[in-house]
């Protein structure tokens, strides 16, 4: 088994318990209520010991995705393409309007086309920012880009992001 | 004597209990627990032909799309979707750099098409006719459990927003007096003043159901 880590819930979290006791290394105890990534050496004991749940162990490491079919990947993008230019056509609609009502329900509409272009991607091979997929495409994002800071910004990202296949 | 379903959240609206005919209702009646409007909902005895798209092969069409074929829009949704996978992981530094990068690209994406209220219903039209029925038969063929959930997910929410188009189509100011939520898991789109329990199409408890603040 990989190495885990503990994640408090911060929304069951009452705060006020033992988890704080017996955790080993004062991991669980921080100023933000979540627990110190850096101290924790995932040794479960705080998960136990909370009453409310509030704490899971979860892995470092990722098993790796399950293969796609190309089918259905490009099924999922082309919905992808439509989705998108929803968002962008509700977005205009949204920012020329001048009436507050119709602003704030092309707004909404807008919104709800972008969480399904997202939940899509999901499905079409990018469930895991550690996998290959996420790297490959980083990598090829870097290569086009000429923008200094965004180059930085996705190289930090694959050196933190470590690759699970 | 009928049953009439809603076809977002299942909910049944009998006649024989109700005591009244589903037809004699008013136009502005409502799915009590989705909201959903009443010309979405089908009669239960009516099989809904479920395959427009028929036995046509599916054709193996485009190979894996590299970026040169990935709009700045679609760059964006990818990075903003993977912020949001670094955020279930607890990631924060990984989940900031996906989505300034998520937003870099939507503020650069060009506006290429016409946005107008046509195109848009237009472009959802085609999603719900066409897109998701082919996709759906795909994803049923290959097996593939994620992409039949999103699929579903995505159809209802779509269907939700075509109705909401139809309806400001009939009066600019039907959202007036009432509130709008979005669901922050599958983008459905309440309008209502109390939100439900559970999303009904995702099933997420009502805190992820967000409120659009009108004016902000
Ligand atoms: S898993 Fe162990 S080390 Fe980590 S926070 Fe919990 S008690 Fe502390
Ligand atoms: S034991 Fe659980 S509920 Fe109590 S403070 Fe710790 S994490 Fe929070
Ligand atoms: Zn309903
Ligand atoms: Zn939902």
């Amino acid at each position: 088994m990989s190495k885990l880590r503990a994640v408090r819930n911060l929304r069951i979290c009452s705060k006020d318990c033992l988890c704080l006791y017996v955790c080993p290394t004062g991991a669980t105890d921080t100023e933000t209520g979540q627990i110190d990534f850096a101290k924790c050496i995932g040794c479960g004991a705080c998960s136990k010991a909370c009453p409310s749940g509030a704490i899971s162990m979860v892995p470092y490491q990722y098993p790796k995705q399950q293969i796609k079919d190309e089918l259905v990947i490009t099924d999922l993008n082309k919905l992808i393409k439509n989705k998108v230019l929803e968002e962008q056509i509700a977005e205009t609609i949204y920012k020329n309007s001048n009436d507050e009502i119709e602003k704030q329900l092309f707004k909404s509409i807008a919104r709800a086309n972008r969480l399904m272009a997202e939940d899509l991607y999901r499905e079409a091979g990018y469930m895991l920012p550690q996998s290959k997929n996420t790297k490959e495409f980083l990598e090829r994002l870097l290569e086009e880009n000429k923008n200094i800071e965004l180059k930085t910004d996705i190289e930090k990202l694959l050196n933190l992001l470590e690759c699970n296949e | 004597m009928k049953k009439y379903i809603c076809p977002i959240c299942g909910y049944v609206y009998d006649e024989a209990k109700e005591g009244v005919k589903f037809e004699d209702l008013p136009d502005d009646w409502k799915c009590p627990l989705c909201g959903a409007p009443k010309n979405l909902f089908k009669a239960e005895a009516i099989e809904v032909t479920k395959d427009e798209i028929k036995d046509e092969v599916v054709e193996s069409s485009e190979t894996k799309e590299d970026l040169r074929e990935m709009s700045d829009l679609e760059i964006s949704a990818l990075c903003s979707s993977l912020a949001r996978g670094c955020e279930k992981q607890y990631l924060d530094e990984e989940k900031e750099l996906f989505t300034k990068l998520a937003n870099h690209y939507k503020n650069k994406a060009q506006n290429k098409e016409s946005s107008d209220l046509e195109s848009l219903i237009s472009k959802i039209n085609e999603d719900l006719n066409i897109n998701y029925p082919k996709a759906r038969k795909v994803a049923e063929e290959k097996m593939d459990r994620g992409a039949l959930r999103v699929i579903t997910w995505g159809e209802k929410v779509s269907a939700i927003l075509n109705s909401l188009l139809s309806q400001y189509q009939n009066d600019k100011e039907f959202t007036k007096n009432t509130k709008i939520y979005v669901c922050d898991i599958c983008g459905f789109i309440y309008v209502g003043d109390e939100k439900p329990e559970i999303c009904p199409i995702c099933k997420v408890p009502s805190f992820k159901l967000l409120e659009v603040k009108r004016g902000a």
